[in-house]
């Protein structure tokens, strides 16, 4: 997971930081396109010896530096090797039309011109692939210059000079590109690792946290009885001391089972309470309909704390049910009876997660309704999504 | 076994609601015919554990069947559909409490579900309200009902669907009446209207229709409610 995290983000940094110099590298090759080639093709025009396929060498040229440029800068692959084909015929066409004194002229734009379109073609791909198709272009250039001016040492001399001009930068700008992009990419893979630490950590943490207050919330009440009990203090035998057992015994099965990964971590956890008033000898009928969402721990606390109480109080039977829907969650306790008449919660030292902490903390609210009459006692926690 | 004969023999006045009781389980029938025996209004005509043979033309007529869903190992909600069209009030009774089950069973056209715990008051009380085509809802089909999260399930107002949780948690319509501030009678037309609105939808049988009928007859639901 951490790795793929990574992986993602690296991505998208690399994209990020490449972005500059792509709209540069379309930038200079459109720039010389129009600023130096257009020019030169225009102003030699009559000395072509077919201008108008020179005009039209230089209309697909755009043409073609158009179509990589809208996929470089949009991120979609061009049909790289048959648009390279096409500059090369395009650079082939231009020296056969262009007279001997222009050779080394901007009039000769497909030569000078090829590596930066190609730069626009092959990006992202490894420097000997430009590196072929520049060679291939400077050997087009020694048949072109060894048939239009022959052999000369002068001649030899200045396309050497050319061929190294016209090689060097657009290669040097791939070069630094590709640099760019593995630094970009390593630095943000190393960034995203240590987020992926900090925050398992963070949950670490967190999880840490929760645990130890939940030991401290029953050390305050489960350490106290079981105190007095070991100091003989309190009396086995006293019905109240036997209550105050029971409902600690059910608030510690229900901790446990908080952190028990099950599919209905709220039915689990009432069922753990439901188990330990059972084993008591109490009956207890546990409906629960329709479907539950999933809900924070800090809810279902809410929704089965306060219930806790009554129910290890009641005497001869308890109902629990809870209603489940998508955007609510009703439980509700009833009992004919209760041993202790203080069952409300809060009377007994209850202090996890009760209703009424802190309602805005979390995703909606728990309403908290405890009633009794000379027919049962009733408690009813009602969860509503916000 | 067949219908039992000493059921079979009883002299039922003209005047009491005649009972059938179908299971497969001899001891659970004696149960039944004890907490009947309670309400004498009530009379125990034919018992057994083959509804066919129970319900055959030489059996004394039984106002409400009371039909143990689960038969020999099967289910038999066939059953169920069929009497409910031939409109044969039945009561459904089952340990097979999940809302689906109620819920199908509502569908076939049975008057009314109970659950087996569900006690002896309820029992009679809905057996009453069968043999007078009048809703009456056990807790355990008020959580069915509150939890039908089916497409296509009839529309309740908040009313009705709250009157109907806190009668499911409650089993106390005192309570819930002083918890909603209505009177007891209010809570007992909620729960009814929430009933009878599903006595509208799925399959059309003719316990359904008598349900209807009765509820207009009573001032439930008004005619005009009832729409297609």
């Amino acid at each position: 997971m951490p790795t793929d995290l990574a992986g993602g983000a690296a991505g998208t940094v690399t994209a990020t930081v490449e972005r500059g110099p792509r709209i540069a590298a379309v930038l200079i090759a459109f720039g010389w396109h129009l600023v130096i080639n257009l020019p030169a093709v225009l102003g030699n025009w009559p000395q072509y010896r077919l201008p108008w396929v020179v005009g039209a060498g230089w209309l697909v040229f755009s043409a073609v530096g158009l179509v990589a440029a809208v996929n470089l800068l949009r991120g979609a692959p061009s049909p790289t090797w048959p648009l390279v084909g096409v500059l090369l015929l395009v650079d082939v066409l231009v020296f056969a039309c262009t007279p001997a004194s222009l050779v080394f002229d901007s009039a000769n734009f497909g030569w000078a011109t090829l590596g930066w379109f190609v730069v626009l073609l092959l990006w992202g791909r490894r420097i000997p692939a430009l590196v072929a198709v520049l060679a291939v272009g400077a050997a087009i250039a020694l048949v072109g210059i060894l048939a239009l001016r022959g052999a000369g040492a002068a001649d030899l001399s200045r396309y050497a000079m050319a061929v190294y001009g016209n090689a060097t930068l657009p290669i040097a700008m791939m070069i630094a590109v590709n640099l760019l992009g593995t630094l970009a990419g390593s630095t943000a893979r190393a960034a995203a690792a240590r987020t992926a630490i900090e925050t398992e950590r963070a949950a670490a943490g967190r999880m840490h946290q929760s645990r130890r207050d939940r030991l401290a919330a029953l050390d305050r009440t489960a350490g106290a009885i079981l105190t007095e009990l070991a100091e003989g203090r309190a009396d086995p035998a006293d019905p109240a001391v036997q209550r105050r057992c029971a409902l600690e015994a059910s608030r510690l099965r229900r901790l446990i089972a908080e952190s028990d990964d099950v599919p209905d971590p709220l039915l689990h956890e009432l069922r753990a309470c439901v188990d330990v008033v059972e084993r008591n000898g109490l009956p207890v009928d546990f409906v629960a309909v329709g479907t539950l969402p999933p809900l924070p721990v800090e809810i279902r606390r809410q929704l089965a704390e306060p219930l806790t109480t009554t129910l290890t109080a009641a005497t001869r039977w308890a109902r629990l049910t809870v209603v489940g829907q998508p955007d609510e969650v009703v439980v509700s306790l009833t009992t004919p009876g209760t041993s202790t008449t203080t069952a409300e919660p809060g009377g007994t030292g209850d202090t996890i997660g009760r209703a009424g902490d802190d309602f805005s903390a979390v995703a909606g609210e728990v309403e908290y309704v405890y009633e009794e009459n000379e027919e049962l006692v009733w408690v009813q926690t009602r969860w509503r999504a916000a | 076994m067949g219908a039992d004969p000493v059921a079979g023999g009883m002299t039922p006045e003209r005047s009491r609601i005649t009972v059938a009781i179908v299971d497969d389980h001899p001891v659970v029938i004696e149960g039944i015919r004890s907490w009947l025996a309670t309400e004498p209004r009530l009379a125990v005509v034919a018992t057994g554990e083959d509804p066919d043979r129970v319900l055959a033309a030489d059996q004394p007529t039984a106002d409400v069947i009371l039909l143990d869903l689960r038969l020999r190992g099967r289910m038999v909600l066939d059953k169920v559909t069929e009497l409910g069209g031939a409109g044969r009030r039945v009561v459904v009774y089952s340990e097979h409490s999940d809302s689906d089950t109620i819920l199908a069973v509502l569908d076939a056209g049975a008057v009314a579900f109970l659950a087996k715990h569900e006690g002896r008051e309820h029992c009679v009380d809905t057996v009453l309200a069968a043999a007078s085509d009048r809703p009456y809802v056990p807790p355990a089909l008020a959580g069915a009902i509150v939890g039908d999260r089916r497409t296509g399930r009839p529309v309740l107002s908040d009313k009705e669907r709250e009157a109907l949780l806190l009668w499911f948690q409650s089993m106390s319509k005192a309570s819930v009446a002083r918890r909603m501030n209505i009177s007891e009678h209010t809570v007992k037309q909620y729960v009814d209207r929430a009933r009878i609105k599903y006595a509208r939808a799925g399959r059309p049988a003719a316990t359904k229709a008598a349900l209807l009928a009765r509820a207009i007859e009573d001032g439930l639901v008004r005619a005009d409610e009832i729409g297609s």
